[in-house]
Order: C-alpha cells, then sequence, then structure tokens
C-alpha cells in the first residue's frame, strides 16, 4: 500500500470532516465510521475498518460543541488511529487508546483556527463599509476554507507518513499489561459518552428512563433498532399523558 | 413616500438563497470574536441587496449583521427567519430602529441554543451515530450511510424554521416557545434520548472483572458471575454514574476526564483487576 496515498487521503478526510462546510452534513463526513469506511475499502478490509471506526466513534458519541468550544476531535483521533490500526493490526480496543490522545490534540487546532478567523471578521467590516457583498462571502467562506485545508491537511499527512512504524517499534517493546490496559480503555471510554449525553439532556426527574434502557438490554437483550421502536412509543405515551393530566388540572 | 413607493418582497426563492448559503458555511468563519456573525451578515447579504437599494441602507444593514450572534444552526433558523421579515418591514418605510433588530436577535439567540443544543445535537446526533455504529460493529456497510440522515434532518428541520420564522413573526415564536409545545418536544426527545441511551451504554460500555477466589480447593469463586447474578452491568453502571458525578460535582474538565480513565484502565490491567 502507497503510504504516501494513504496519507493524502487522510488528510483530506480530516479536512472534509473538521472543514465545517455544511453545518450538520460536516459531522457526518468526520465520523469515525465514515472515515473507517474508507481508509477500510483502501485496506480492503472494510470489515474491520466499520469496526475500528465504530469503536472510536463510540466515545465521541456525547460530545457536544457549546457555544462552539469542540472539546474533543473525534476526525482526528480517527484518521491517524484507523490507518495505522489497519496497516499494523491493531485490536479496536487498543486503536481507541491510540485514538484518544489525537482527539485531545485536534482541540487546539480548532482554538487556532477560531483565533485566526478574527482576521475575516475585520476584514469583512470593510466589506461592509464599502457595501461588498462578494467581499463579505469570500471572509465568510473562501479565506477560512483555504486557511482550513492547510491547517488540516498537513498535520494529519505528515503523522501518517511515519505513524506506523513508530507504533509497531512501540508496540513491540511494550509489556502485555499496558496492551491489556488500552483494551479495558476502550471499553471504559464509551462511558464518558454517554454521561455527557445524560448531563446535557440534564433532566433528573427523567432518569428512570435510561435505566430503563439499560436493563431491557442487560435483562432482556434487546437489539439497538428494537429498543429504538420501544423508546419511541414510550416517549410518546408519556408526553400524551402529562398531556391529559394537565388538561384535567386545569379544568 | 408610503403610497406611491415599491413594496418589496422576499420570494422563496431568496430565503432558500440565504438558507442554502447560511447551511453551507455555519461555523466555518466561526471567531473568537463574534463566533457566528460572520456567518450570518454572509447569508442575508444577498436577500438584504434586494430590499436595501440604496448602498447606505444597505451598508447599515450588513454592518447590523456583523454584529457578535452565536446559537445553534439549525433551529437558529427561526431568527434569521424573523430578521429578514424585519429587515423586509424596515426597508419597505415601517419606522423600525435597527437596534430592535439586533436586541431581537440577542435576546433569543440564548433560548433558541437551548432548545437547539438538547433536540439537534444532544438527542438527534446521538441516536443516530449510535444506530450507524451498531450497523458498523457488525460489519455492515449501512453503519457508514446512516451517519448522513443526520445533515438530511437537520438540513430540512433548519429550512422549515427559516420560513417559520419568515411567516410568523416575533410575536408568534414568542408565543410558541412559552406554550407547552417546545416542552412537550423537548421532553419527550429527552425520554427518547436517555431511553436509548441507556440500551446502548448497556451493549457498548464493556467492563468485566476477571477476579476469582479458591477457597481450599472447592471450585472457585468467580467475581464477575457474583456481580452479575446481582445486578446485570453494575461496573458499567458505576463507571457512568461515577463520571457523571465527576462532571455533575467536581468540574468540566473533558481531557482530565479521558486521561484519568486511560490511567486508571492502565493501572486495573497492572494489578489484574479489570480485563
Amino acid at each position: 500500500m502507497n503510504i504516501i496515498f494513504v496519507a493524502a487521503v487522510c488528510g483530506i478526510m480530516y479536512f472534509l470532516g473538521t472543514s465545517k462546510i455544511g453545518y450538520h452534513f460536516t459531522t457526518a463526513l468526520g465520523s469515525p465510521i465514515v472515515i473507517g469506511l474508507v481508509l477500510g475499502l483502501i485496506y480492503n478490509d472494510v470489515a474491520q475498518g466499520l469496526l475500528i471506526g465504530a469503536t472510536i466513534q463510540l466515545v465521541y458519541l456525547g460530545v457536544i460543541a457549546t457555544g462552539g468550544n469542540v472539546p474533543a476531535d473525534q476526525a482526528l483521533a480517527a484518521t491517524i488511529a484507523i490507518p495505522i490500526a489497519l496497516q499494523t493490526g491493531l485490536s479496536a480496543e487498543v486503536a481507541v487508546g491510540l485514538a484518544v490522545p489525537f482527539g485531545v490534540l485536534g482541540v487546539f487546532l480548532d482554538q487556532i483556527r477560531r483565533t485566526t478567523n478574527s482576521i475575516w471578521v475585520h476584514k469583512a467590516d470593510k466589506f461592509a463599509e464599502a457595501a461588498d457583498m462578494k467581499g463579505i462571502m469570500k471572509c465568510a467562506i473562501i479565506y477560512p476554507a483555504i486557511f482550513g485545508f492547510c491547517l488540516r491537511f498537513f498535520p494529519v499527512f505528515l503523522i501518517n507518513l511515519v505513524g506506523a512504524e513508530a507504533v509497531t517499534f512501540v508496540m513491540d517493546i511494550l509489556p502485555t499489561w499496558v496492551i491489556t490496559g488500552f483494551s479495558i480503555a476502550g471499553g471504559l471510554l464509551p462511558a464518558l459518552g454517554f454521561s455527557i449525553i445524560i448531563i446535557t439532556i440534564g433532566r433528573k426527574e427523567l432518569l428512570p428512563y435510561f435505566f430503563i434502557g439499560f436493563f431491557a438490554v442487560a435483562y432482556l437483550g434487546i437489539n439497538t433498532m428494537a429498543a429504538a421502536v420501544f423508546g419511541s412509543c414510550i416517549a410518546i405515551l408519556s408526553i400524551f399523558n402529562a398531556r391529559k393530566n394537565s388538561k384535567g388540572a386545569t379544568l | 413616500m408610503t403610497t406611491n413607493a415599491k413594496i418589496t418582497k422576499l420570494t422563496k426563492k431568496d430565503l432558500r438563497g440565504a438558507y442554502n448559503t447560511w447551511y453551507l458555511s455555519t461555523e466555518l468563519s466561526n471567531s473568537y470574536e463574534r463566533l457566528q456573525a460572520l456567518a450570518f451578515c454572509n447569508a442575508l447579504a444577498k436577500p438584504l441587496r434586494k430590499l436595501y437599494s440604496d448602498d447606505d441602507e444597505y451598508k447599515d444593514a450588513l454592518k447590523r449583521q456583523l454584529q457578535f450572534y452565536n446559537s445553534e444552526g439549525t433551529f437558529g433558523c427561526l431568527i434569521h427567519g424573523i430578521t429578514l421579515s424585519m429587515e423586509e418591514q424596515k426597508s419597505n418605510g415601517e419606522p423600525i430602529p435597527g437596534e430592535v433588530i439586533t436586541g431581537l436577535k440577542t435576546g433569543l439567540m440564548g433560548p433558541v441554543a437551548g432548545i437547539g443544543d438538547t433536540i439537534i445535537w444532544g438527542t438527534m446526533k446521538p441516536i443516530i451515530l449510535a444506530l450507524a455504529c451498531t450497523f458498523a460493529m457488525q460489519g455492515n456497510l449501512l453503519g457508514a450511510f446512516i451517519p448522513f440522515l443526520f445533515p438530511l434532518f437537520g438540513y430540512l428541520i433548519g429550512y422549515a424554521c427559516l420560513n417559520f420564522g419568515y411567516k410568523v413573526g416575533k410575536e408568534s415564536i414568542m408565543q410558541v416557545m412559552k406554550s407547552g409545545l417546545i416542552n412537550d418536544i423537548i421532553t419527550g426527545s429527552s425520554i427518547l434520548g436517555l431511553f436509548m441511551m441507556g440500551a446502548l451504554s448497556s451493549a457498548y460500555v464493556k467492563i468485566e472483572t476477571p477476579l476469582q477466589f479458591s477457597i481450599n480447593n472447592a471450585d472457585p469463586v468467580v467475581l464477575q458471575n457474583i456481580l452479575d447474578q446481582i445486578l446485570p452491568g453494575i461496573l458499567p453502571l458505576c463507571a457512568i454514574f461515577g463520571i457523571y458525578y465527576y462532571f455533575t460535582h467536581k468540574g468540566q474538565n473533558y481531557n482530565k476526564v479521558i486521561f484519568s480513565l486511560i490511567a486508571i484502565s492502565l493501572g486495573c490491567a497492572f494489578l489484574g483487576i479489570l480485563g
């Protein structure tokens, strides 16, 4: 496999996944699952690519950029850990351990982006003064996109050029308990994503619904689609009942 | 000037154009200084040009939209709609001061962001991505396409919000926001969200202990089996609510938690407590 080609694809995927071109669209493009599919196709192992991608995705399920502050960068985690894992044969859980530090690094890149974006807003002030619609468009779209490409493409490209070799080297000298530790972390870290969602939803009085879902799977072993069906019905029933009660109270 | 002045109305096409520009670049130019202001101004630049043929009025309108703005981008489109309808009235001679439009934007962006963050990013996004994870983990290609349902729904909801905001204007929006409907939607999606997160965390948070004790020559006592008999999934639940407790009581440092979890995992692996 041509490593330069892989590194370039990863760089482009990272740019697309964080470019913010298309509001929700960039979230889908930057999903580790989608990145896992693309890299799985390149390495001719789609199932493994999807598996690693999904395992990484779980960690970042609950991440919300409130006020525009991105707390973790799933696309950077994925565009570095997935190609390396596919190349060196790391398990999905260990790949998560490798992915997480990069997910943190990505936050700094985003801070650089939003700091430099102040330049364009000042430029736009001047264009507004001149009633120049095209100029404002350039400041809002073209300039940040070009800068974003340079900021996102090159780090991922360079890390991927040397990444697999470095990881193979490190994995060879690591004691086995460290590898075990990383796979424990792979099973534990999704807990972080789920607890953040619970906090975001922030309705303590509704927490029993969480436990119903949890034990429906733990005891009855229903799958995710079944959970979605039952969950929707329960949600609709609760709203109807609440409405009925509030109407009864006002009468 | 009231009787013979030409009334300029925005068409559906103008609204769609503004929405598409907004959708394309919502967060692209997000800066620490004014957040989404530049994207907001850019999205409205074209319809505003149509409304204000006079250059000076147009400049004022542009500068007005370049002021600090930040909300959730989907439900936030209600504000775009209201702004456009107010600018339309203003350009047709209604005495609406610019400050009123700015004030309205600033007043609405917080509450609307709260609604959007809960419904779009707190519930819809994790549910769609979690469904995608389920398929992807089985090696099913569908898993890589399900994430695109998120932009599909998001795009349509945002467009509906912009049109709604434009049509009904400020007063009705306030009424809708105060009415029970929005609350019901939030409660419903919170219930569904919590139920799904419970189900998914049960399926995907995997913590098991290999510890076992053997007394004399009896069968070894496997700790995990005992835990499963007490309450299946007790360790994952402890982990989830341990982290929950940390975030609600100790602090919001995401990175600290993520590194602590790795350190704990390594420690437990070294001691053989988990595995």
